[in-house]
């Protein structure tokens, strides 16, 4: 917090001349690193990388690095997300005049990211997540001149400064418990540190992956960042909260009693179905995608539940399916968010727009903006042909299955587990169609609209990389194949059935089921073509096609005013789901003064904040500020008061270590 | 299943069809018993709708000779239009039959739309249909019984 509070102002001369050399050399060492990144973590998944230990980086335990299959493949999903967002800012930065020190700090956000899935040891890790957190907070407040930004950077600051408190903690009792600092050291663990440990870190990482309650930074930092920042987040860093999950919950711990399944179940799919809902009446496309990365996590969080649950159930073979399916949705999720985010940030340098309401028609002056936006949300919507569709099967197919385990709790759970994610599935594709639909299609709704003229070349180039994710994944997903057979085979829950028929077409382990994605590709590619040909063929023998002005019922011309908007597409969703989103509407009639049957003037005002936000926060807050107001009686200001605090603790530390 | 039997034994309850009228033209979509019918109110004094209603209503039913009231020109292969035309509706009158798709047919409904009827020398008044776009088919009456609409009706769908 005083590290992005000191450093903030001295953006501000910057900003005026562009920055051309200064972009060019962040984006490029982004890029780098982060290609860097995705090899090592590349030979650590199929090799072997020896551990690295520098004693004299940090003072007692220095720095240990080391990667097993699991670090190695979010490394290398840090990395991989890392690329295209270096290429991307060099062009981003020139556009929006970035500062200096925000382009200084994008490789070290970067970097330490990288750090936090290499690090071997719980000191390690915590000095890698705490610089992680930090440089992301500076980042954050790029734009600090303008209040959102700041008051996002605050909110952001706390929750995250919390988290790591919760972190801190959960992993000291870890490392106390277990005798050890390395992670390979660490012995058995007692079970009531075991269920604390649990507590703690489950709080901590999830507040850093957006699961509800502990989301609500997200939806603020996210919009208010930088877009190749707001990519860098959304896609790479709450990765690592999985991350943190996964190797200390599920791995370490793992693989758990069925109650740390069940928690992580409910937590998943609340936040799966509140991030999707608050995403299909977002209007501002940044949040949209920031809500949809809730969803996401929440789906994820989900499978590994659900993972825990059925391993603890004797199911192997579904437990094996969620876990690669928590797995695949992780490397989904960062292509399609990633390249959103990139997309959305096209439209913002473009038209300095992100009301969906305001934007509209920029098909025709971005193609190649809307054709990777349209890329992404269809992997954010999960149909075929879209990124995240063979995951969210693989968690369907987990769930489906495990609902003949002869177990009550399990049969219990299912049928509502797999009701929450067809919920999140069938309202992502409205809160998708609605991005994309809105926002890119029909007519401009605003003169900063209509006026957008296409991304620089950097831009295209980085978002064209992520793209090629998204198209990989959504045709050809074996290619994650191998390296998912590793990873799973690192992790207790999913280690006894192999995932060995992770081809062309996927087969469920042990279990009857297949999809092939890239079949249904091919299909459908050739019915548009033999569509094509036909209506061409057809074609010949029809009159002259004749231009035609619009139908506009008549009148003269159809006007943006007449087109549906976001929150009018939206509308029906949110009736439907009143009691939860809590919209607060307004409508204010202002009579003639001849009659009350006459409206001079109607006015409607609609908002939809967070409800889980407007009612968990206020009474955390409201105790904190009396605990602080008691605090502050014994802040008197008195320097001699001070010094006698001073000299009571020096005592009471000598007493104690006596 | 014994309602499926019931309406079979039933059948539907209609006056029973006249004998098939003249032809007055080839059937605009090229398929004859298939017409599909925008209705234009040009200034009508809403007697033609009255008598329109019923025609589509169960006692007519022109649907059972194939014609059928859409709810958009870009669905239409023809016109239905009633009333005078007035100096509001004219140009949303050529809008919509440019809107219209071609072969299309113009049917103008009632005395006013043939000869501006009994409305000839009112102030807001522009002319009878055939002075705004050209008609094919043309129903007198003031209003026009069912009957007549039906007989012009099917004398363009042909059955």
């Amino acid at each position: 917090m005083t590290a992005a509070l000191t450093t903030a102002p001295a953006t501000a001369p910057n900003t005026v001349h562009g920055n051309g050399f200064g972009s060019a050399t962040a984006g490029i060492v982004t890029s780098c690193l982060g290609a860097a990144g995705v090899w090592v973590g590349l030979l650590a998944m199929f090799a072997t990388v020896r551990p690295l230990h520098i004693g004299w980086l940090v003072p007692l335990s220095g720095v240990y690095l080391a990667l097993d299959p699991l670090g190695g493949f979010f490394l290398a999903l840090t990395g991989g997300v890392a690329i295209p967002v270096g290429l991307y800012a060099i062009g981003y930065a020139r556009r929006e005049q970035l500062g200096r020190i925000p382009l200084a700090v994008l490789p070290v956000f970067v970097a330490a990211m990288l750090l936090v899935p290499a690090a071997g040891s719980v000191t390690t890790f915590l000095v890698a997540w705490e610089l992680m957190a930090l440089a992301s907070l500076i980042l954050v407040l790029a734009e600090h001149t303008r209040s959102e930004v700041r008051s996002a950077g605050l909110m952001y600051a706390v929750m995250t400064q919390l988290g790591f408190v919760a972190i801190l903690i959960g992993l000291m009792v870890l490392s106390a418990a277990g005798g050890a600092d390395r992670f390979a050291a660490l012995g058995p663990v007692p079970d009531g540190a075991r269920m604390a440990v649990f507590a703690l870190t489950v709080a901590g990482f999830g507040s850093k992956a957006g699961l509800v309650p502990l989301h609500a930074w997200l939806p603020r930092a996210h919009p208010e960042a930088p877009s190749p920042v707001s990519a860098l987040m959304s896609a790479a860093m709450v990765n690592l909260g999985i991350y943190g999950i996964v190797r200390f919950d599920l791995q370490i711990l793992g693989p758990g009693p069925r109650w740390w399944g069940l928690v992580l179940l409910v937590i998943g799919g609340v936040s799966a179905v509140y991030g999707v809902l608050q995403a299909t009446v977002a209007t501002d496309l940044k949040r949209l995608l920031a809500y949809s990365t809730t969803e996401n996590m929440g789906l994820i969080t989900m499978a590994l539940g659900a993972a825990t649950l059925f391993a603890d159930a004797g199911a192997h073979a579904p437990a094996t399916i969620a876990m690669a399916a928590a797995m695949l949705h992780l490397v989904a999720h960062a292509a399609f968010k990633s390249l959103g985010f990139l997309a959305a940030g096209s439209v913002l340098a473009a038209t300095g727009l992100r009301d969906l309401d305001r934007l509209g028609g920029l098909a025709r002056k971005m193609p190649a903006t809307t054709l990777l936006f349209g890329l992404a949300a269809l992997g954010a919507a999960g149909l075929p042909l879209g990124a995240g569709f063979a995951s969210e099967w693989l968690l369907i197919q987990s769930l489906i299955h495990a609902a003949s385990t002869h177990d009550t709790l399990v049969a219990l759970t299912v049928p509502l587990a797999v009701g929450a994610v067809a919920l999140t599935t069938g309202l992502g594709v409205a809160a998708m169609v609605k991005a994309f639909g809105i926002g890119f299609l029909a007519r401009p709704r605003s003169v900063g609209a209509a006026d957008a003229r296409e991304a620089p070349g950097t831009m295209l180039a980085g978002m064209t990389i992520a793209a090629a994710g998204c198209v990989m994944l959504a045709v050809a997903p074996m290619v994650a194949g191998p390296v998912l057979q590793r990873v799973l085979a690192g992790l207790p829950a999913a280690n006894l059935v192999g995932f060995s028929d992770f081809g062309a077409v996927i087969r469920l382990p042990g279990l009857s089921g297949s999809v092939s994605p890239g079949l249904i590709a091919a299909g459908l590619a050739a019915a548009v073509v033999s569509a094509v040909v036909l209506a061409r063929w057809r074609s010949r023998q029809r009159p002259k096609p004749v231009a035609l002005p619009l139908w506009a019922c008549g009148a003269d011309d159809l006007t943006p005013r007449m087109q549906y908007t976001a929150t009018s597409f939206a509308e029906p969703l949110q009736r439907v789901f009143d009691d939860v989103l809590r919209p607060d509407t307004d409508i204010e009639v202002t009579h003639l003064a001849e009659s009350r049957y006459m409206a001079e003037a109607i006015t409607y005002r609609a908002e939809i904040a967070d409800a889980v936000e407007q009612r968990t926060y206020p009474p955390v807050i409201r105790a904190v500020t009396a605990a602080a107001g008691l605090v502050r009686r014994a802040h008197t200001g008195s320097v001699h008061l001070y010094l006698a605090y001073g000299g009571l603790g020096v005592l009471i530390v000598l007493v104690v270590s006596r | 299943m014994g309602w499926i039997g019931k309406i079979l034994r039933v059948g539907r309850v209609v006056e029973r069809a006249d004998p098939r009228p003249e032809p007055a033209m080839d059937p605009p979509a090229g398929v004859r018993g298939s017409l599909q019918i925008r209705h234009v109110d040009a200034g009508s004094c809403n007697g033609c709708e009255v008598e329109i209603s019923a025609v589509f209503g169960p006692v007519y039913d022109a649907e059972r000779f194939g014609a059928r009231l859409v709810a958009s020109p870009r669905h239409a292969d023809g016109l239905l239009v009633t009333g005078v035309v007035t100096h509001n509706m004219a140009d949303p009158l050529r809008n919509t039959v440019a809107a219209t798709p071609q072969p299309r047919v113009v049917i103008a409904c009632g005395d006013c739309a043939l000869n501006r009827g009994v409305f000839r020398d009112a102030y807001g008044v522009l002319g009878a249909v055939g002075e705004v776009v050209p008609v094919d088919v043309e129903i007198p009456g003031c209003p026009p019984t069912p009957t007549d609409i039906i007989e012009a009706l099917r004398s363009v769908t042909g059955k």
